[in-house]
């Protein structure tokens, strides 16, 4: 089996003494000592309130924690506390805790877990993240149960948010992959998602595991290679978000880098799978398709503002590389404008990151720096939304939302135009 | 009286006509070798572009950021460049060969001299070329890290990143060709501590407020002014 050369053999020693499962949940960790207790109980509450009968098991990917994530994990599997709330599973709860490697990565940690998924023929799996602090138990029987009752193969966390936060997500992220995969899926960047044993194991088979952009990200190219492959795609709402103080995630600058780095590998590596598609179809979606909640003031965005204006101006020959003249002046054009007339228009800024990703693909200059070189230009974006939404409602905000989506589908042929082109 | 004349004459045309008739198979000889040497140059160099051409070098080298030195400097692409190289070299080294060949007084010597010199030329380009595209990649590396982390002065700094390796790759490819090694390594020495000298004066005088509070900060007496941007995902 391929699996076996790289599963450690104690872990494949345990995984073997499992047998086979139905439900298999993966909880990646990375110093989460404060936590992981409270996600393992959560996971097996949802496994025995959802999953009676099932066979079922908890795997623990450690990155290598310096702070006993994996011993508190290991404790806490061993002690065999009695049944919550008269609810009882006919099955043992297997957990198993591995460390995959010495320095933490999602890719790495998920590659053993599709693994164990396919050792074991598990037909539904979950990956939960233990930063999450406010998960329930719902949440898991949310992501496993479409899978293993509804026979979807993938399925998406959607998340209320409040109206400033997750805007990479909103205002890139998703009605770029929904134009180009032609997949209404809101949340492709997630910690938490499902996916069906039939996908870990075409996914288990790519030779993938070690590129850069998977060891960050792994989780939107199994997406896309669930939309390639034609198999069923979902989303379940799941509510509102927190995560833990030491675990909110990267900034602006990480953010981007991993997943727009990882969303242009995933153009590169999926050409098939997109560039004949014209239109985005909706998923199977549980629950409301969007919550934007009214709460959240807007950031102070002055320095967003300096920083995108300093960001054109000491970036010039970088972005003259990267965008068509035309783009690249009227870019040049606005960082001149006064702070309170600044206006980024949507259709600038679809024709920016579609040119983005064709000099991606044309390799005009190392990659990693190409990504980076978008982050001046985003922080423009994000003023000028922010400006503009100061006082919008949700259901405005949810409006201009989708009328960007229209606008990075109608221009699909130029980005495909750009592609195709030779280079100068 | 004319008879020494006439002897010498004949002796002179004698002496002529054996010279030719011994240059002639030499220099025969020599035009051989450059032609044979012309159609090695020829294939070697369409079968390095071939593999070239196979091991993608052209966008490793657009990537690295060569690619856009070589257009500023009117050059062809990477490919090219090294498959026109090895082609003049292999020719070179052919007509060297055919130039000894005519055993011409004095030239042997300055040939045999440039033959040494040919590997150290070689590996000295080399350098520069290593020099240029890590000198290219890491200021650029530098100035998108300074310039998304807000920090002022950028450009400076990535200027300053090129031209220390580029000070240190041109100082170790002159070394390499034996050129004046002492005045090398005496310039490279006071270039590069005068830099050092240079920064260190500047963030002396310039940035003690910078040092004091990167100083108070680390002994945690200040917290730093975060600047928050709202969370991406």
């Amino acid at each position: 089996m391929a699996e076996e050369s790289f599963l450690a053999d104690d872990f494949l020693r345990q995984l073997m003494s499992v047998g086979e499962v139905d439900l298999l949940v993966g909880i990646p960790s990375y110093n989460n000592a404060s936590t992981i207790g409270q996600t393992l109980q959560t996971v097996e509450e949802s496994l025995r309130q959802n999953f009676v009968r099932e066979r079922v098991v908890i795997l623990n990917m450690d990155g290598g924690s310096g702070d006993e994530t994996r011993q508190l994990f290991e404790r806490r599997s061993e002690r065999r506390e009695p049944s919550h709330k008269g609810l009882t599973t006919l099955r043992t709860i297997h957990r198993i805790s591995c460390e995959y490697d010495r320095s933490p990565s999602q890719g790495l940690a998920l590659r053993d877990i599709v693994a164990a998924a396919d050792l074991l023929r598990a037909r539904a799996c979950a990956v939960i993240s233990p930063a999450t602090t406010n998960l329930t138990p719902s949440w898991v029987a949310n992501l496993l149960r479409p899978v293993y009752r509804e026979s979807l193969d993938f399925v998406a966390p959607l998340y209320e948010r409040s109206r400033f936060q997750g805007l990479l997500a909103r205002d890139l992220l998703y009605p770029m992959s929904r134009a180009i995969f032609g997949n209404r899926i809101r949340e492709l960047y997630s910690d938490e998602w499902g996916f069906s044993g039939r996908l870990a194991s075409q996914c288990l088979e790519q030779d993938v595991w070690q590129e850069e952009a998977i060891r960050a990200r792994p989780e939107a190219w199994m997406a896309i290679k669930a939309i390639g492959a034609g198999l069923k795609c979902g989303q379940y709402y799941l509510g509102p978000k927190t995560a833990s103080a030491a675990a909110s995630g990267p900034d602006i600058v990480e953010a981007i880098r991993q997943t727009v780095g990882n969303f242009f590998w995933c153009m590169e590596t999926n050409q098939s799978t997109w560039n004949g598609r014209s239109n985005s179809q909706p998923v199977v979606t549980i629950g409301p398709d969007h919550e934007l909640s009214s709460d959240g003031v807007p950031p102070s965005q002055e320095k967003t503002f300096d920083l995108f204006r300093s960001g054109v101006n000491e970036l010039e020959p970088i972005l003259a590389s990267i965008l068509a003249k035309d783009t690249h002046a009227q870019i040049k054009a606005i960082a001149l404008t006064d702070r309170a007339k600044f206006h980024f228009a949507g259709e600038l800024w679809v024709k920016t990151l579609y040119e983005f990703a064709a000099s991606y693909h044309h390799a005009v200059l190392n990659r990693d720096h190409l990504v980076q070189a978008l982050v001046p230009l985003y922080r423009g974006r994000l003023y000028s939304f922010l400006q503009e939404h100061a006082n919008s409602s949700p259901d405005e905000m949810e409006g201009q939302s989708e009328m960007l989506c229209q606008e990075f589908e109608r221009q699909k042929p130029y980005l495909l135009e750009r592609w195709t082109a030779k280079r100068e | 009286m004319k008879t020494v004349v006439i002897q010498g004459l004949s002796q002179a045309y004698s002496n002529l006509v054996h010279m030719f008739a011994e240059f002639l198979p030499r220099l025969l000889v020599m035009l051989v070798i450059v032609a044979v040497g012309l159609v090695v140059a020829y294939a070697l160099k369409t079968i390095l572009r071939a593999v070239l051409h196979v091991t993608r070098l052209d966008r490793l080298s657009e990537e690295a950021g060569a690619s856009r030195f070589l257009r500023m400097a009117a050059l062809p692409s990477m490919t090219e460049l090294l498959s026109r190289s090895l082609f003049w070299v292999t020719w070179s080294g052919f007509i060297l060969i055919g130039i000894s060949v005519l055993g011409v007084a004095g030239l042997q010597e300055q040939i045999s001299r440039l033959f040494l010199l040919l590997p150290a030329i070689f590996v000295a380009i080399l350098i520069l070329f290593l020099g240029l595209v890590t000198a290219n990649f890491l200021s650029r590396a530098a100035l998108l890290a300074a310039v998304n982390a807000g920090y002022p002065s950028p450009k400076l700094l990535s200027w300053s990143i090129r031209f220390v390796i580029w000070a240190l790759a041109i100082s170790m490819a002159l070394e390499q060709v034996g050129v004046a090694r002492q005045t090398v390594i005496a310039a490279f020495s006071i270039v590069f501590g005068a830099f050092m000298f240079g920064l260190a004066i500047a963030f002396g005088l310039g940035g003690k407020d910078l040092a004091r509070d990167f100083l108070e900060r680390s002994l945690g007496e200040k917290k730093r002014e975060k600047y928050e941007e709202p969370q991406p995902l």
